[in-house]
């Protein structure tokens, strides 16, 4: 089986919001929506104190929270373990967006433009509603979901291929062979909150 | 650890809308129950007090479904809402208050309003009737508490002691919606004045609950924001105002020493507004709590709003 | 779920050309659907990051289509200029635009053709270096300026790299590199040039191991990557660069003997009367002591030199006295030892704020991480060779050079890596770009080796300006509008055309012309050089008319502008060679060489032109396109590497008229050969060619030393000063130190630095973030809204307890004043990663423009609090001192 999980070096990552931009553009996604999000976080004291970027995404729970909340099984797991929204069953109650442990789904009410209403809305924006429309939809839970619709054309989830610093890694964790498997075992990986139990597939390596 | 004041993600999902049906869920549950209790213990003398109280269940509930409705980001799918009462307790909420009305329905229309004949004169198929929907309204009032309690990341919502808060709101606000109507249909003095005491008392253990429920709050790391977000931040007016001022303290000393017409009526009022403003308080103040990684604290950082973008101008074309 | 949107598709394409987001120049890949540009990303053909891509260049889209692009000639209608003035703009025809353009320029030609003065963004470095000063040589105007040479460009930094490194920036070898020393900088941490390349190379460092020290007042993104994190006083790098030195050379006894003696001019003799070289009377070059045969040798006798780290020479003297010609004279590396004594790590305590057993401990490690004596083997076209493993690189940017010690602090940081042998060999401090490169085998070009002089000093083969760095031009009576001429040492200065008194200091400097018509090219200079309202107010407005090329009405345009031309976005339009001249856009290390054009991925929109193309047009009205042309065949030399062939050349004769894609297309054939045009090179975007490991690690490839005893500054301070006092013997308005002309490293303090005024007690500085380039990017609503995503861009940095001291909350407004009363207001964002006495602000934020409203409004405007006086100028380089000493009150 094949069993999908990513592994972001914290090491390599210095914050530059790459990803972020890569996931907005690739999912055509609106304001106010980042599947792709990074996190800022500060520890110690003046002059010992050091800051720390953490990317955040959907992390395809094995258990997920956000599964189990729903009240109409439009939330579901592929048999590749990857966590999806049927648009055609949400019904926006946003219950899961509340459960999710990591804070990675976004509902927006409308597709908003970037720029001040009342301007006409330029041929790009057109074209991200209308994917937005046509995939995702106004007014449901939408998530991050590995990209599937990009690797489904070969190519790698929109996050991966832009970081500049090569700090995200995805693949098989069932394949003991590959290399999200060999890093989470050598190098210290270790999963986001486990301790609401949910098994999340993202793992992170420690940052020093 | 952090020395930098991080602030959780606060969730902006559930507002107004949302905490309306919580608390018209609360009144009509609570006053059903209090007006089934009235019926099995008070006597002919409650009579009055029991139809209210079992008359306010289903509209209130059913207009709080209606908020409810009104939140979901498509209403349109909303037949689907059943389907996982395995897991969901959104799913099973729906249940738990569809059956309560379905009973409610019954009693209301079989007793009260349309046919007042057929339960009026079967008390033991009354009293049936009326333990069935109390066991549906009981849930009614606390599975909201639950359903917020299974949020594991907003650490303020995920204790024991929300349903007992939102169940003590409950009974509260349904005494009140009680009086407040009941002073105009006939309900006599003595009975206001029991009951006036009562609520007095739940007012009490009320805001013993809620002492408790933000001091756990303040004391555990990951909800000490949600906390002094409520306490001191930007829900701080809804809490204090509405909450400790309009929800407990004031009907609290007008029940004790005004006690009588419009003032009572007032109290009533407030307290019903109170208990809104509680469930808006407990939903605004909800943060995701900071994500620990590496012995560093994550979170987003709020920082003050930059002004929506005016339109500006446009360069001539 | 997709099939509704892929049956719709007609067209579907994906165009590799170049981003212009920042001077990168990256390699990207643009996604064109039915005629909508729809996605950006990293071009994988591309060394500049073979396909990763930074936030800036994932958001163009947003550039592309944004609803406030000018999209018509505007032409203002309100004579009245300055500030908060409204322009009252209305669209003209691209007619009526060039005919008024045309007359003005004819009429300017008339009068005095150095009236014309252009000013660029650094974001268009490549057509500024090629088309655009072509376009002022067939006009006939000396006078040009880089917006942002105030305050973002590299007066300091460029100048002494070019001298050390025949490069425009210095950065360690990350892939070998054991120890990075950032010394105010983020680069390999998303700013820099060639960012993203240097991005996956820092992040392969430290995944390797490397570990890396950074010094800053901010924790930067670089310092919070970094192993340590060392917080410093701003304006003193140098202070505690000469530390480290003296550590090493006087405390530790340490420094690479061979590289001193073969690679630099340390073991010069200098002659004591006058701080001169002691030169050999027949050829007049400077000598060295043969330590074998105990006698003086020029410096490139065979028996002395050492051109390949395996090749034999005499030993020479790096201390001792020797008599030349009956003169006691000293190796230069033993004054140099000597002169830095005085940098005791009790004294950089002072200045720097950092505890000396800090100084101590980190130049013990730093010395002892450049294994001296260690080698590798690599392999080379002449077979296997052995070279220097040094690992360990000192290097630096904006932040450590904004300074009025900007010249020398870049010499005493670049100083810890020449001491240490750590320059341009494996593991250590490298020129970035393709300063040294032998071209591509089968044409021989870009061809831009480096060479030593009749001195032995390393010579550039091509640069980006009209001089190299190095030898110095000869100071000459002032003809430039800005006094240029006179000062060799610097590339731009700001406190000349700033003045209140510009034209008096031209008649004092005997220009009898005055500055006339302004083309601007994307530049917002009101906000990127300094105080906008001195800026606007001393310098633009003496323009008699200005027009310019832009993609916003921006406040520069709101300000000042005459006629605003609808400029094509990088997305719309062509360029030769984004990665030449020969800086911007090389990878360092050892991946291949890459030649990246850009190409339009989608035809200018609305009435949007090139402004390649509008210049040609403008010089055909002006009928001087053959001189034009000419000017650019001139161009090819310095920037391309090497001289068009005679069946490329651009036709000087009038009889043809080229086309932009035409220049385009002659250039990448005589660069790589007939088959390689332009049809070749844009189906990938970029034609690449291996890279030789020599070109990469060529300090022990390459006869040139590197001066560590600056003697030819003396004598351009004499020649400077001499012809300033000729013009104003007064010091009325060029009233600079000279006497930092010297020939050894030493650190000045800063206006900053100064204990009058006490109760300005916040030292302020700017940094890059990631996020955004120069001003422009701010109104991208993509980047705005990820920038707030961060706590500390668009915020006020400071820290925590200074804040309270001072009853400051997190989330507060507060002003920031300037010692002349100039203030600046923002919100504080509190923290434990910032030196206490300062206060950091990013970017140029705080636009107030009515016609870029996204960026209206956010972050703070640091420039305005920037001073542009000769008390702010280093006198060396002419740079600006950013550093900037406020009080902070509440708003």
């Amino acid at each position: 089986m094949t069993r999908y999980g990513m592994v972001i070096d914290l090491k390599r990552c210095y914050g530059c919001y790459s990803c972020v931009m890569a996931c907005k553009q690739a999912n055509r996604t609106p304001p106010g929506v980042f599947w792709s999000r990074v996190l800022r976080g500060e520890m110690g004291v003046y002059p010992n104190s050091v800051r720390q970027a953490l990317p955040v995404l959907c992390n395809q729970c094995a258990e997920p929270d956000c599964m189990k909340v729903c009240p109409t099984g439009a939330t579901y797991q592929t048999d590749e373990g990857i966590v999806r929204v049927d648009k055609n069953k949400c019904i926006g109650c946003k219950y899961c967006m509340m459960a999710c442990p990591y804070g990675a789904r976004y509902s927006v009410p409308e597709y908003k433009s970037y720029f001040p209403e009342g301007l006409p809305v330029s041929d790009y924006e057109k074209h991200c509603m209308q994917v937005w429309e046509e995939k995702r939809g106004c007014g449901v839970a939408t998530k991050c979901d590995f990209c599937i619709d990009r690797r489904a054309e070969g190519r790698e989830p929109a996050c991966n291929q832009a970081c500049p610093a090569k700090a995200r890694v995805f693949g098989d964790l069932d394949d003991p062979e590959s290399e999200v498997s060999y890093l989470i075992k050598t190098k210290r990986g270790f999963v986001l909150r486990p301790e609401v139990g949910t098994e999340p597939k993202v793992y992170y390596l420690p940052p020093r | 650890m952090g020395s930098v004041k991080l602030e959780g993600q606060v969730q902006v999902e559930w507002r107004w809308l949302i905490a309306a049906y919580l608390f018209l869920a609360g009144v009509g549950g609570g006053a059903y129950l209090v007006g089934v209790i009235a019926d099995l213990s008070g006597g002919p003398d409650w009579m009055a007090v029991s139809k209210i109280g079992v008359f306010l269940g289903l509209p209130c509930v059913l207009i709080g479904t209606l908020f409810l409705l009104a939140d979901l980001g498509r209403p349109t799918n909303a037949w689907r809402v059943w389907m996982k009462p395995g897991t969901s307790w959104i799913s099973r909420g729906t249940i738990i208050i569809v059956l309560f009305m379905i009973f409610a329905a019954i009693q209301t229309a079989l007793w009260i309003w349309p046919f007042a004949g057929p339960l009026a004169d079967n008390e033991s198929a009354r009293h049936l009737i009326g333990v069935l929907g109390a066991v549906f309204a009981f849930p009614t009032v606390v599975y909201t508490g639950l359903l917020l309690g299974y949020s594991q990341p907003i650490a303020l919502w995920n204790t024991a002691l929300l349903p007992v808060l939102f169940f003590v709101s409950a009974v509260s606000t349904g005494i009140m919606a009680i009086m407040l109507i009941g002073r105009s249909q006939g309900v006599e003095g003595t009975q206001l004045a029991l009951l006036t005491v009562i609520d007095a008392v739940i007012l009490v253990f009320e805001m013993f609950v809620l002492i408790v429920f933000l001091y756990n709050a303040y004391r555990t790391v990951e909800s000490r924001f949600s906390a002094k977000r409520i306490l001191a931040g930007a829900v701080a007016p809804a809490f204090w105002l509405g909450v400790i001022a309009c929800g407990l303290a004031i009907p609290f000393f007008l029940e004790l020493f005004g006690g009588e017409g419009i003032v009572a009526s007032l109290a009533a009022l407030l307290g019903l507004f109170g208990g809104l403003c509680l469930r808006y308080s407990v939903l605004a103040g909800g943060t995701l709590s900071p994500i620990m990684a590496g012995g560093y604290e994550f979170a987003r950082v709020a920082r003050p709003k930059d002004p929506m973008p005016a339109m500006g101008k446009l360069p001539p074309s | 779920m997709a099939a509704t949107i892929t049956s719709k598709v007609q067209e579907d394409v994906w165009i590799p050309t170049c981003c212009g987001q920042c001077y990168c120049m990256c390699g990207i890949r643009v996604h064109r659907q039915n005629g909508v540009v729809t996605e950006i990303e990293g071009n994988p053909e591309a060394p500049t990051g073979r396909g990763k891509i930074c936030v800036k260049g994932l958001a163009g889209t947003h550039l592309l289509y944004d609803p406030y692009r000018v999209n018509y000639p505007l032409k203002r209608t309100n004579p009245q200029k300055g500030l908060g003035v409204d322009p009252k703009f209305v669209r003209i025809t691209w007619e009526e635009a060039l005919d008024t353009i045309v007359k003005k320029l004819e009429a300017c030609k008339e009068k005095d053709s150095r009236g014309a003065y252009f000013q660029a963004t650094t974001t268009a470095a490549s057509e500024i270096r090629y088309a655009v000063t072509a376009f002022n040589k067939a006009f006939g105007t000396p006078n040009y300026w880089v917006s942002g040479g105030g305050l973002h460009c590299g007066n300091g930094a460029h100048f002494m790299n070019g001298i050390m490194h025949v490069s425009w920036s210095i950065i360690p070898d990350f892939a070998h590199c054991n120890l990075p020393l950032n010394f105010g900088c983020s680069k390999g941490h998303g700013a820099g040039h060639t960012a993203v390349q240097n991005a996956i190379q820092a992040a392969d460092a430290r995944a390797r191991g490397a570990r890396t020290i950074t010094f800053d007042p901010m924790q930067s993104p670089q310092a919070s990557k970094a192993h340590e994190w060392v917080p410093i006083r701003v304006g003193t790098d140098g202070a505690l660069a000469l530390g480290f030195v003296n550590v090493f050379l006087n405390e530790l006894g340490v420094w690479d003997d061979e590289y001193l003696k073969y690679k630099t001019n340390a073991p010069y003799l200098i002659r004591p009367s006058d701080g001169r070289y002691m030169r050999d009377k027949a050829t007049n070059k400077p000598q060295v002591w043969d330590l074998v045969d105990k006698c003086p040798r020029v410096h490139n006798d065979p028996l002395v030199t050492r051109v390949q780290y395996e090749d034999q020479a005499h030993d020479v003297a790096l201390l001792g006295t020797y008599e030349v010609d009956g003169v006691k004279c000293r190796p230069a590396f033993e004054l140099l030892k000597e002169h830095v004594k005085k940098y005791s790590p009790e004294y950089v305590e002072e200045v720097t704020w950092i505890p000396a057993a800090t100084i101590r401990r980190l130049g013990k490690e730093i010395a002892e991480c450049a294994e001296i004596g260690a080698t590798v083997t690599i392999q080379t076209e002449q077979g296997p060779k052995k070279i220097p493993k040094r690992p360990i690189a000192a290097h630096f940017f904006r932040g450590s050079q904004g300074h009025v010690n900007s010249g020398w602090t870049c010499l005493s940081i670049d100083m810890i890596n020449h001491i240490l042998g750590a320059a341009d060999t494996y593991g250590a401090a490298m020129g970035l770009g393709a300063e040294v490169t032998d071209g591509y085998k089968p044409t021989g070009k870009p061809y831009q080796i480096p060479y030593p002089d009749e001195d032995g000093l390393l010579v550039a083969k091509a640069w980006v300006y009209d001089h190299v760095p190095y030898p110095l031009r000869v100071p000459k009576q002032p003809t430039r509008l800005d006094l240029h001429d006179m000062f060799p040492t610097s590339i731009y200065n700001a406190f000349t055309i700033t003045s209140p008194h510009w034209f008096e200091i031209l008649d004092q400097f005997k220009i009898n012309y005055r500055p006339d018509v302004m083309i601007n090219f994307g530049s917002n200079s009101v906000m990127t050089m300094g105080n906008a309202e001195i800026v606007t107010e001393n310098f633009l407005k003496k323009f008699n008319f200005i027009f310019s090329f832009q993609l916003y009405v921006s406040e520069f345009e709101e300000a000042v502008a005459d006629i605003v031309l609808p400029d094509a976005c990088y997305l719309e339009r062509y360029t030769p060679a984004v990665s030449f001249p020969s800086t911007f856009s090389h990878p360092q290390g050892e991946d291949d060489w890459g030649w990246t054009i850009r190409q339009p991925a989608i035809e200018p929109m609305y009435e949007r032109r090139d402004f390649n193309v509008v210049l040609m047009e403008i010089c055909k009205r002006l009928g001087i396109l053959p001189k034009y042309f000419k000017a650019l065949n001139d161009m090819t030399v310095m920037r391309y590497g090497g001289p068009f062939s005679p069946e490329n050349k651009l036709c000087e004769d009038g009889s043809v008229e080229h086309t932009w894609p035409d220049v385009v297309d002659r250039l990448l054939k005589d660069r790589f050969g007939p088959e390689h045009g332009l049809e070749y090179v844009r189906k990938k975007g970029v034609f690449t060619w291996p890279k030789r490991k020599e070109d990469v690690y060529w300090k022990w490839f390459n006869p040139s030393r590197v001066p560590v005893y600056f003697e030819y500054f003396i004598d351009a301070g004499e020649q400077i000063s001499k012809l300033c006092e000729q013009y104003d013997p007064q010091k009325k308005y060029i009233d600079l130190n000279w006497s930092v002309f010297k020939a050894l490293a030493d650190w000045y303090p800063c206006p900053t630095h100064s204990k009058e005024k006490p109760e300005y007690d916040m030292n302020a500085f700017y940094w890059r973030p990631v996020t955004q380039t120069n001003s422009m990017t701010q109104q991208n609503p993509y980047l705005d809204e990820i920038t707030s995503e961060d706590p500390n861009i668009y915020g006020i940095q400071m820290h925590q307890k200074t804040a309270e001291e001072k009853g400051i909350k997190d989330g507060d407004y507060v002003w920031l004043e300037n010692t002349d009363g100039k203030r600046v207001k923002g919100w504080v964002s509190l923290s434990e990663g910032m030196e206490p006495h300062h206060v950091a602000i990013a970017a140029i934020g705080g636009h107030w423009g009515e016609y870029m409203p996204i960026a209206k409004g956010k972050g703070t405007f640091f420039n305005d609090l920037v001073m542009m006086d000769a008390a702010h100028t280093d006198p060396l380089t002419l740079g600006q001192d950013i550093c900037v000493r406020v009080k902070i009150y509440k708003a």
